[in-house]
């Protein structure tokens, strides 16, 4: 029996691997004195041996003289990489095999999905463009490109190290043991994550590692993704200089620092195993970590930087300034839901393992939740002001996807369809309170849809997490799957959430708002009001986006 | 009144961690509530408040 157990995986993975090849399992054998009439027995497992291997029915060397139109002859077991060619394929071989096709399974998933998030950029330089006046269409659109550079080198200079540098063994991508350098204090009796200590430039301490530039290149599109959010409440008034400034200390140290502590092995990814509140903070994608981050930095530099002349009359009453080209607009949405399918579905790191297959729901919650977004949205807005807004419609459909983002990998289709639906009402109702309350001027909405969405995404897993989402037995180090209060958690799971939120208010907008500061006063965070009036083009920029159009050079 | 919002945010943020030191769930909970009203009056009532005092519509500045 204990030979058999030992076996038993090796045959699985054997089998596993060659049934394509066409070895037939052995044939159920009636085990000795079992009763003849007793149901059918459990197939006996025959284990493949070195010699089966070796006589595997490979095609021959000229097979492929005349091509191979239908694939048949392409991809065999002499693909296999032999250590020994002498002895030939072995279980070893084969199971070496097995193991790298999975890891390079769940790279290519990780790669190609970092890749769709940064396509993003596209879609978020776009509406942010659109929703702009054309006088400040270049400078928009220059912020939005530079975005991409200025928070790229932030981010391997330091900000990599910062989030990622202690986070341990990723299993997904083949372990990451050279990310293991965790800054912690003690508080409270248990270990308090702060910050990672590996991997600046790719190269410290043994980071030049395949795996660790899968994570980098994912995380960091992650990380960009915020600072785009910034340069659209900013837009129409933000000192070029005083962007590129903020933006590098965001993706260099704001960012990171959150990201740790909810991603990268920080207190708050902690607070299930250290303090038995749930599974600990939970953030699939990046409500909290990517667009809250970018939604509270928003609203602390457009504090900073106050409205845009022309806004609000004397008497505080808010103006209308339309968006120049709607057009681009809700094109850039559909951009932005297009790469959000690999936000989601690939903050798995992989298509193959633990859980891993749970990519099918996460792609169709984020689907769901985005249809129900821009649903809310364009509802509210006929039914409150008569007519189906198009670029609240747009906000709406953004909206909802943020809010699914941190809790697409635990919840199930119909929460999905409910939080979504919930973000786009949530989006008008928060840009009208933003916009006439607060009288804070956030031109794209970006407050509204990644901010306020952020949070009321993390605050759902606590409701939402149906308790299904089993990835590999744990989350956070924790046993079990993610759940929340209607699935029957008792609050253990909301109170991390909350925590992470305040966190994100409290804690992060603080940062954020006090470096802002800092540049308000060394370099000045507005432009002046003649550069404001004329339009940013020309004076921050030397060229007009639309040279060709005459434009109005007052609101 | 910048200086006082900025210590008010951050006052809530130590409040919420400060609830870890204590065990039921539900009176984690209320503190931790409590530490979120504090940062959201921070923000909303004393920062974005000083920042609207000196507002740039308020200053006569030419209004379209």
């Amino acid at each position: 029996m204990n030979t058999m157990t030992k076996r038993l995986p090796t045959f699985l993975l054997a089998t596993l691997c060659l049934a394509p090849l066409g070895f037939a399992q052995a044939p159920a054998a009636t085990p000795a004195g079992a009763p003849a009439a007793a149901a059918p027995a459990t197939p006996t497992p025959k284990p493949i041996t070195d010699a089966d291997l070796a006589n595997a029915p490979v095609p021959a060397a000229d097979a492929r003289a005349k091509g191979d139109p239908d694939g048949a002859l392409t991809g065999s077991a002499s693909d296999i990489t032999v250590t020994d060619t002498k002895k030939g394929i072995t279980i070893g071989d084969l199971a070496n095999q097995v193991g790298q096709n999975k890891i390079a399974i769940n790279f290519v998933w990780t790669l190609v999905t970092g890749f769709l998030v940064m396509f993003m950029q596209a879609g978020f330089a776009i509406v942010e463009t659109g929703l702009c006046r054309a006088k400040n269409a270049n400078h928009t659109m220059m912020m939005n490109f530079m975005v991409y550079g200025v928070g790229m080198l932030a981010y391997w200079l330091i900000g990599f190290t910062i989030q990622m540098g202690g986070v341990g063994a990723v299993a997904n991508l083949g372990s990451t043991p050279v990310l293991s350098g965790e800054y912690t204090i003690t508080l409270f009796g248990k270990p308090f994550g702060l910050f990672g200590m590996n991997g600046l430039f790719l190269m410290h301490r043994g980071t030049y590692d395949v795996a660790v530039m899968v994570l980098f290149l994912f995380q960091m599109v992650f990380m960009d993704t915020t600072t785009t959010i910034v340069t659209g409440s900013a837009c129409e008034r933000w000192k070029y200089a005083a962007f590129i400034i903020s933006t590098f200390f965001l993706g260099a140290f704001t960012y990171p620092i959150f990201a740790n502590w909810a991603w990268g092995g920080g207190w708050l990814a902690n607070l299930g195993a250290n303090f038995g509140l749930g599974k600990g903070y939970c953030d699939f994608a990046g409500s909290g970590v990517v667009h809250s981050v970018g939604g509270v930095t928003a609203l602390a530099v457009s504090m900073i930087l106050g409205p845009r002349i022309g806004k609000y009359t004397r008497e505080g009453k808010s103006n209308a300034i339309l968006a120049h080209d709607i057009v681009i607009v809700l094109t850039g949405c559909f951009i932005l839901a297009f790469g959000w399918f690999g936000f989601n579905p690939g903050s798995t790191l992989g298509a193959s393992g633990n859980g891993a297959l749970r990519i099918g729901s996460i792609a169709t919650n984020t689907m769901l939740a985005g249809m129900a977004g821009s649903f809310g949205a364009m509802l509210y807005m006929w039914l409150r002001y008569g007519k189906p807004d198009a670029s609240m419609s747009g906000n709406g459909l953004l909206a909802g996807l943020v809010a699914i983002t941190a809790p697409s990998g635990f919840v199930n289709p119909v929460a999905s369809v409910i939080i979504g639906l919930i973000a786009g009402v949530l989006v008008c109702i928060s840009v009208e309170f933003i916009d006439r309350i607060l009288k804070v001027d956030d031109p794209v909405g970006a407050i509204s849809v990644h901010g306020a969405n952020g949070l009321w995404g993390v605050l759902s897993i606590g409701f939402f997490a149906d308790g299904k989402s089993n990835y590999g037995g744990s989350w956070n180090g924790v046993t079990g799957s993610v759940t929340g209060i209607f699935y029957g958690d008792n609050g253990g799971q909301l109170v991390a959430q909350l925590l992470g939120i305040v966190t994100l208010l409290g804690f992060v907008f603080t940062l954020s708002f006090v470096f802002n500061l800092l540049v308000d006063w060394m370099v000045g965070q507005r432009v002046s009001a003649k550069s404001e009036l004329q339009g940013l083009d020309l004076p921050e920029m030397g060229a007009l986006g639309y040279p060709e159009f005459e434009l109005k050079s007052e609101v | 009144m910048i200086l006082i919002g900025i210590l008010v945010t951050l006052l809530g943020f130590v409040i919420s961690v400060l609830s870890l030191a204590l065990n039921s769930v539900g009176a984690r909970m209320v503190v931790v509530l409590l530490g979120l009203a504090v940062s959201l009056f921070g923000i909303i009532g004393v920062l974005n408040k000083a920042y609207l005092k000196n507002a740039i519509w308020k200053k006569g500045v030419r209004q379209g």
